[in-house]
């Protein structure tokens, strides 16, 4: 192969070549964007379990309490026992367990939403602890201690130092968290450790009368996981927890969004490769076009000594650059729409029953949703994939067709001159 | 009348080796046929071209002289006959063997020049060293020599549209002697120039040829070619005839 030829020939012909380049910049961008967006999406689907730092959340439905007086569990978090927990925990791919306990506190002076965490967990709500805004977060083995959300503090004229009650039980505040900076998964007004949180609820006559509530049951658990298995360990988690099972996943969070987004995830993929298809198309047509008009120069060629072997890499090599240069300027241009993406705002549904309030109460049943920027992003696997397949692609025109075209018979074309 | 000529022809031929005696002939056609469909195009044609000669083919248009020197460049196969290259039989090689044949042995100059039209004219007489290992700079400078041949280094940088057409084919023998080959095929190599263009390329044929000592094969219809010739030869309805010897 020699680079001078090939040089001058691309140069020398800017109109055939800036068509071939367009070609499969236009393929490698509708490919590369729609994948972009696609997983865009799907990240931004997974945005409402990021902010907490897990990859699932399991809990099952339950009974409504007879009352909503004292302590009561939300239906949507009936009790998960020990021997579930473990369950889960040796699904494959698990890798921890986070258990809550949430529940709502109702007293004659107001209603509170709760969660009782272990303070020695790093993610779900153990995530708190960066968004504290005064005092201290929970330290593990103390009791009769919370941390407050600063809106409902500053509500009830909470401070640290002082006192909050729950189900008639004393708790000193120690620190504040700005609660939606850690998200929007059962955030609650109020978190208590989680021993407090569960002999709160063994002793609660609501939670008793609809549940048999052990010592050491959890009703919200965060899970980190293998993400590339997060569907299958959902599956196998919806086995453990029974009909009633609700496990909330990227790919739950997905198809509340529905729409547009069910549709590029869906067919994206098939419309990306059809459109590299139709690049290569064009490419071949282009390519074709090009060599149909140096036939004579192929048969020249041939005539002062270059073999078919020769001629063909020569001719391939011009396609493969032609492509390669396609492939960058597609990337470029998929670069600058995924930039243009990521001006848009994706509003993630939480679903009810990740919904801190009851919905009866005012407000409660308002929408809650988490709203980010779409993180498109080119990421370098998918820019090796789209440079890949345009290499082959160029590979397959460049072979067929060069191939051909250094087999043509020179006597034929010369006579015709 | 034509197969006097064509025995003609061969008694000539075997009369030249003779008279050349123990001198080994660089190429030679053997009773060379070639048909396309039911029309033949060349009929056993025998010819020989002596290292260092100048052998011109004259015919009119449609004559078979093109088919001819096709068949001897190895660009075309004949449908019956031989072709000896120094005594060896070139019909055997594949199309890559006949290529490297040419590459090695053979300089072709066309009526229409075909040069390279996106390559300077420098790059159009280095294009038949493209495919050979070697520097960048070793290939330029053998370019750039054989350019000078045919006096035009002081356009090696132009690209053939800006070349008047005794340029382009200057070009374009510059380009067929790059490889140091031992003959040069040309098919028409006139034709496509005026008178006094003509003259001056004829001319630097005959100067090339003395200084470089490469054998000369032209069909042509131009009688100044011809003039030029140690030999000529007459094609007729693809059958080849002895003309005048220079």
């Amino acid at each position: 192969m020699n680079l001078r030829y090939l040089w001058a020939t691309l140069a020398g012909r800017p109109a055939r070549s800036l068509a071939a380049v367009f070609s499969v910049a236009l393929g490698v961008a509708l490919f590369v964007s729609l994948q972009a967006y696609a997983s865009g999406y799907r990240q931004a689907a997974r945005a409402p379990l990021v902010e907490v730092g897990a990859d699932l959340t399991a809990q099952r439905q339950g009974t409504v309490p007879d009352k909503f007086e004292g302590m009561v569990f939300p239906h949507s978090v009936a009790p998960i026992h020990r021997a579930e927990i473990q369950q889960i925990g040796q699904v494959l791919g698990v890798r921890k367990v986070a258990e809550t306990l949430f529940f709502w506190d109702f007293q004659p002076q107001g209603f509170v939403a709760g969660l009782g965490l272990d303070p020695a967990d790093t993610f779900g709500p153990g995530r708190l602890r960066a968004a504290l805004t005064a005092g201290r977060f929970l330290q593990p083995g103390e009791a009769h201690t919370a941390v407050v959300d600063t809106t409902y503090a500053q509500q009830q004229g909470l401070t640290v130092g002082g006192g909050v009650s729950l189900d008639g039980q004393p708790f000193t505040i120690v620190g504040l968290v700005d609660t939606t900076r850690a998200g929007q998964l059962a955030n609650a007004n109020l978190y208590i450790p989680l021993a407090d949180a569960r002999a709160l609820a063994v002793a609660a006559p609501q939670v008793r009368s609809v549940f048999a509530i052990q010592p050491d049951d959890a009703n919200l658990l965060f899970i980190k996981s293998d993400q590339a298995r997060a569907d299958l360990i959902a599956a196998n988690i919806k086995q453990i927890l029974g009909d009633k099972a609700i496990v909330s996943s990227g790919s739950s969070f997905a198809a509340e969004l529905g729409g547009l987004f069910a549709l590029i995830d869906r067919f994206g993929l098939i419309v990306g490769v059809l459109a590299f298809l139709f690049a290569a198309a064009l490419l071949l047509r282009v390519v074709a076009g090009t060599l149909w008009e140096r036939r004579r120069e192929v048969a020249v060629m041939r005539a002062v000594g270059w073999r078919q072997r020769e001629i063909a890499v020569q001719l391939w090599s011009e396609t493969l650059v032609l492509a390669l240069a396609g492939g960058l300027v597609g990337l470029a241009l998929a670069a600058l729409a995924a930039w243009l993406m990521t001006l848009t705002k994706v509003t993630v549904p939480v679903p009810w029953e990740l919904s801190p309030s009851p919905h009866f109460l005012p407000g409660g049943a308002n929408m809650v949703a988490v709203v980010v920027s779409l993180p498109a992003h080119l990421t370098p696997a998918l820019a090796a994939w789209a440079l890949g397949l345009a290499v082959v692609g160029a590979t397959l025109v460049g072979l067929w067709l060069p191939g051909r075209i250094a087999r043509v018979k020179p006597a034929e074309v010369l006579r015709g001159e | 009348m034509v197969s006097d000529l064509v025995a003609s022809t061969e008694v000539h031929e075997l009369s030249y080796k003779l008279a050349a005696g123990q001198e080994s002939s660089l190429l030679q056609g053997i009773a060379l046929r070639k048909s396309f469909g039911g029309v033949e195009a060349v009929r056993e044609a025998s010819l020989t071209v002596m290292p260092g000669q100048f052998v011109a083919v004259m015919g009119r248009s449609g004559s078979g002289k093109t088919t001819l020197l096709h068949l001897l460049a190895g660009l075309e196969r004949p449908t019956a006959g031989q072709i000896l290259f120094r005594g060896r039989e070139i019909g055997g090689l594949d199309e890559d063997g006949l290529a490297l044949w040419r590459r090695d042995n053979v300089g072709m100059v066309f009526q229409a020049f075909h040069l390279v039209p996106t390559l300077s004219a420098l790059e159009n007489v280095a294009f038949p060293l493209y495919p050979l290992k070697m520097t960048a700079a070793e290939r330029r400078k053998r370019a750039a020599a054989n350019l000078a041949l045919v006096g035009l280094s002081d356009r090696a940088g132009h690209r053939p549209s800006r070349l008047s057409g005794g340029e382009q084919q200057r070009v374009a023998i510059a380009r067929a002697l790059v490889n140091k080959p031992t003959l040069v095929l040309g098919d028409e190599p006139t034709g496509n120039l005026d008178s006094a263009t003509g003259d001056e390329i004829m001319v630097l044929f005959t100067r090339l040829r003395s200084e470089t000592g490469v054998a000369l094969l032209m069909v042509t219809h131009d009688d100044k070619v011809a003039a030029a010739a140690d030999r000529v030869l007459h094609m007729i309805d693809g059958r080849l005839s002895n003309g005048n010897e220079a």
